[in-house]
């Protein structure tokens, strides 16, 4: 009773009512008020809009010595490396370096550096820089992400030119680690005490884009370099870079014209994309990524056996999987595991007559087990010839779709044979963290790779790739050696003669095919798309200068500095082919390499 | 008084409890952040940028006890360590790019649900039978029982692309500044439009299903009926009488709810590319950044506790028993 006597607590029902309307009348108001035609975004001219990968917002670094935690174009844009390796022609492009040659039994690269190239303060970029820079990463081993210094005995300057001298006969290979190296100024990073929590907000480069212009966390812009050291480029003003975190909807910008150049996966892209604007809409999916592989355990029964490792790869449909999995924007993978981005080296004769066991063979895939006496048996799925059950686990990782899809029709290919596998999922770290250690028996995996197939089939078959089960490895998850490629692989990295690593390399695709150390499903794909209404000058398939990948570190500056606006003519004659210079010069002895200098 | 003085001194004791807590399982758990950067370095640290960092992270071979006197000091002075995704930024600094955000869109769109909610769901059991009663709960349940993400990209694609109405993407236009301005404001409410309206249309059927069956037992009650019978006017008894009561279970809902708002809204928040907790907490659980889910945990376990303490308050007010 006490209760209904209660006072009321403000001045009564019906008012309270009354606000509460009033309150959604005026936010429903406020939203339709809001209702106007969507504002088309006002394009500057000379501005291109760019999403090189997928953030929701954006942390101020410009750190270049990390690609994953710095903000694009750190590593090759604001900063710039002294070679760039052009993923899509296979070539080493001369930019802060000249011209290079080895010399002294091919332990010594020498970097002759350009004059004339200035820092964004007015400084000059000299030899010593560039020293500088590696010695950097010496002092502070998280900086040297590509190990260089397991190789690199010291560093010095000569003039306008950079010594680097090796531990061991050390050729092409080494470009990649070397060249690519972005440099930075020695006047600034000399008092910067922690370079490896350095978040460098406000960048000192010396690149086509050292400018940043604005930043807040969900848009930045980093604009063109006025005193820039290639004439007549830049041909853009500014890269506005707008924070997108998700897939659907940097999918609408891309189709609504918003962006000019990004690296989304869409599907049915022919439909969805260029249809809408067929004219200026395209897009370049070079396969120059690492080959997607299926890893099987080469320290378990019976994986170690090369005869199962064949088998269970002629039993995959790997056109199925281009088809499904990969809406056909790659092509299937082949016995060598090469992607296209070592097309050069890549050699069909090898598979003409080592056989590629990657043609889908179910019948042939069922003999070759059968012959290596794992047979059918009552279960109806097979057993190991000591009698017991065959029972597969197939890892994959949670979210990753297309890769899910494809291992799920592995799983059905191989159950299709007789083997009992079943596909299980994990969060990346639980996944990851299983393949580094070996405690998997069958794996869906990426593979790595720098610009030659030494760093490929390194990573797949060496004793340098090797960790024992238990211990993390970075690479080589299958935990597979051959003595016969450690060889091979000394060998290619000790000459400077690029048909003697032709060669080499058919040698070392030939032991891959014979050895199958992992069976290789499809290279992946890069992805780039442009819209050309306003900006000119992408790589496409008709002019595939570079890949169109605006996140593929460096090669996308070869992209960056010959974007132009529309109706301004090509900025150069020969794009991709980098800035002025001879580079590589032929062996110089070492007597007369000193006099030279 | 002395209730609402109790309650603030249970959920201090809460906020202590779960505070150690927080303190104590990244440390129990399996896997340790210093091993989750040298995975993020590739196994390229050397030992002493190990040392260093392990100290910078404040994490140390102290015994416990020392290190949570000193994880207690570095709390109060607003220090959360260093985020391992958006290394080296402070796991603070990151919050703070997402925080506000979160609340302003996950807390509007959950207080508007409950308020959409409950409001229908009183009318549509104070008049149940009815028209409304026919069509409105129905059409909740109907929009409810969609998947979130799917009804999510129908809205981003009819309103935002097709008609062009609403922006795509982003909390306010890439060209302007945070600030106090209605232009600014106006963009900001104008880019909330359909995420909000995502999240209401999706929950708002919970609420008015819970109000209006609560509701419906509580009109049957003596004392409605006695309401009723003194002829106290149809809005007072609706309001004063059978929703007042009513509305208690769905207030303990409520708070729930407004405090796992900081754990933000990841599907939302990915399809409109709107800014906020959900796609950090993601990456921080990706990338094993302890520091980063430690620093999440403590802004939800605090927004939690924040918000049953005003519904006790609430409480207080709508239910005079908590008084005695």
């Amino acid at each position: 009773m006490r209760f209904l006597l209660s006072r009321p607590l403000c001045a009564g029902p019906n008012r309270k009512v009354r606000t509460l309307i009033l309150a959604l009348c005026v936010l429903a108001a406020l939203s339709l008020g809001g209702c106007r035609k969507r504002p088309q975004t006002k394009h500057e001219e000379g501005v291109a809009v760019v999403v090189p990968v997928l953030t929701a917002t954006f942390i101020r670094n410009f750190n270049p010595f990390f690609q994953t935690q710095s903000r694009w174009p750190s590593t090759a844009g604001i900063y710039e490396p002294t070679i760039v390796f052009n993923r899509a022609t296979g070539k080493f492009v001369p930019w802060l370096a000249e011209e290079w040659w080895w010399q002294n039994d091919n332990r010594r690269l020498v970097l002759k550096i350009r004059e004339g190239v200035k820092w964004a303060d007015g400084m000059p970029l000299t030899a010593n820089d560039v020293a500088f820079t590696f010695r950097l990463m010496e002092r502070f081993g998280a900086l040297d992400q590509s190990s260089i210094w397991t190789h690199l005995e010291r560093i010095e300057t000569k003039g306008s030119n950079v010594h680097f001298h090796f531990k061991h006969p050390f050729t092409t290979p080494v470009l990649d680690m070397i060249g690519q190296q972005p440099i930075v100024p020695e006047h600034i990073w000399n008092d910067v005490e922690d370079p490896v929590r350095f978040a460098n907000e406000n960048p000192i480069g010396s690149g086509p884009f050292n400018q940043v212009l604005s930043f807040k966390p969900q848009m930045y812009e980093v604009g063109a370099n006025p005193h820039y050291w290639q004439k007549g480029k830049p041909g853009l003003k500014k890269f506005r870079l707008p924070a997108i975190g998700g897939n659907e909807s940097q999918a609408l910008a891309l189709i609504g014209g918003d962006i000019d150049w990004a690296a989304a996966f869409l599907p049915a892209i022919d439909r969805i994309f260029v249809g809408k604007d067929p004219e200026h809409h395209g897009y370049f999916f070079p396969s120059l990524e690492g080959t997607v592989m299926l890893y099987a355990n080469t320290t378990q029964k019976p994986f170690d056996q090369v005869e199962v490792r064949k088998a269970l790869s002629h039993a995959i449909d790997r056109k199925l999987i281009v088809r499904i999995a990969m809406q056909n924007y790659t092509r299937t993978a082949d016995a060598t595991g090469l992607s296209d981005l070592y097309q050069a080296y890549h050699d069909p004769k090898v598979l003409k007559e080592e056989g590629d066991f990657t043609t889908y063979d179910p019948k042939r895939a069922g003999e070759m087990l059968d012959a290596a006496g794992i047979k059918i048996g009552k279960s109806g799925y097979r057993t190991l010839p000591d009698g017991s059950p065959l029972v597969v686990d197939l890892n994959c990782v949670v979210g990753w779709s297309d890769w899910i899809i494809a291992a799920e029709i592995v799983v059905k290919n191989l159950r299709a044979i007789g083997v009992d596998v079943t596909l299980r999922t994990y969060a990346f770290g639980a996944w990851f963290n299983k393949l580094q250690t070996g405690h998997f028996q069958l794996s869906i995996g990426w593979s790595d790779g720098g610009a030659t197939p030494w760093s490929f089939y390194l990573r797949q078959m060496s004793t340098d790739s090797y960790h024992p089960i238990g211990q993390p490895s970075e690479n080589n998850w299958q935990r597979f050696v051959s003595p016969k490629a450690d060889e091979l692989l000394t060998a290619f990295a000790s000459t400077g003669d690029l048909s003697e690593q032709k060669r080499i390399a058919s040698e070392l695709q030939r032991e891959f095919v014979r050895q199958a150390p992992a069976i290789p499903l499809f290279p992946g794909p890069t992805w780039g798309q442009y819209n050309n209404k306003r900006i000119v000058g992408f790589p496409s398939k008709q002019n595939p200068y570079a890949p169109l990948a605006p996140y593929k570190a460096p090669s996308q500056i070869l992209t960056m500095v010959e974007l132009r606006p529309r109706g301004v003519p090509p900025l150069s004659q020969n794009p991709g082919e980098g800035a002025p210079g001879r580079g590589l010069l032929p062996y110089r002895g070492d007597a007369s390499a000193e006099a030279a200098e | 008084m002395k209730f609402l003085l109790r309650r603030l001194g249970f959920y201090l004791l809460a906020a202590w409890i779960s505070l150690s807590l927080n303190f104590l399982i990244p440390r129990l758990a399996p896997g340790d952040p210093a091993s989750a950067m040298q995975q993020k370095f590739q196994g390229k640290l050397e030992p002493e940028a190990i040392a260093a960092l392990t100290k910078a992270f404040g994490l140390s071979d102290a015994p416990l006890h020392i290190q949570y006197v000193n994880y207690l000091g570095d709390l109060s002075r607003g220090n959360l360590g260093i985020s391992i995704t958006y290394f080296p930024t402070p796991v603070s600094e990151v919050l703070s790019t997402a925080l506000l955000w979160t609340l302003f869109l996950a807390g509007l769109s959950v207080i508007f649900a409950f308020c959409l909610g409950t409001l229908l769901g009183t009318l549509s059991a104070w008049k149940r039978g009815g028209k409304l009663d026919a069509i409105v709960p129905p059409t909740f349940i109907f929009l409810g029982a969609f998947p979130y993400f799917w009804m999510a990209m129908v809205i981003l694609f009819v309103f935002a692309f097709s008609l062009g109405w609403f922006p795509t993407r982003a909390a306010y236009t890439d060209t302007l500044a945070p600030n106090f301005t209605w232009e600014f404001i106006s963009d900001m409410l104008h880019h909330a439009v359909l995420p909000a309206l995502s999240i209401v249309l999706a929950s708002t059927g919970g609420w008015l299903l819970s109000m209006r069956n609560t509701m419906i037992g509580i009109l049957s009650a003596d004392y409605v009926t006695m309401a009723q019978a003194k002829g106290l006017p149809e809005n007072q008894v609706m309001l004063r009488y059978a929703a007042r009561n009513a509305l208690l279970p769905s207030v303990t809902g409520f708070g729930m709810a407004l405090g796992f708002v900081l754990s933000g809204s990841l599907l939302t928040e990915i399809i409109f590319s709107y800014p906020g907790q959900g796609t950090l907490f993601f990456e921080a659980v990706k990338a094993q950044d302890y520091f980063l889910m430690q620093g999440l945990f403590l802004a939800i376990t605090i927004a939690v506790l924040v918000a049953n303490w005003l519904v006790d308050i609430a409480y207080f007010f709508l239910d005079p028993r908590t008084r005695r």
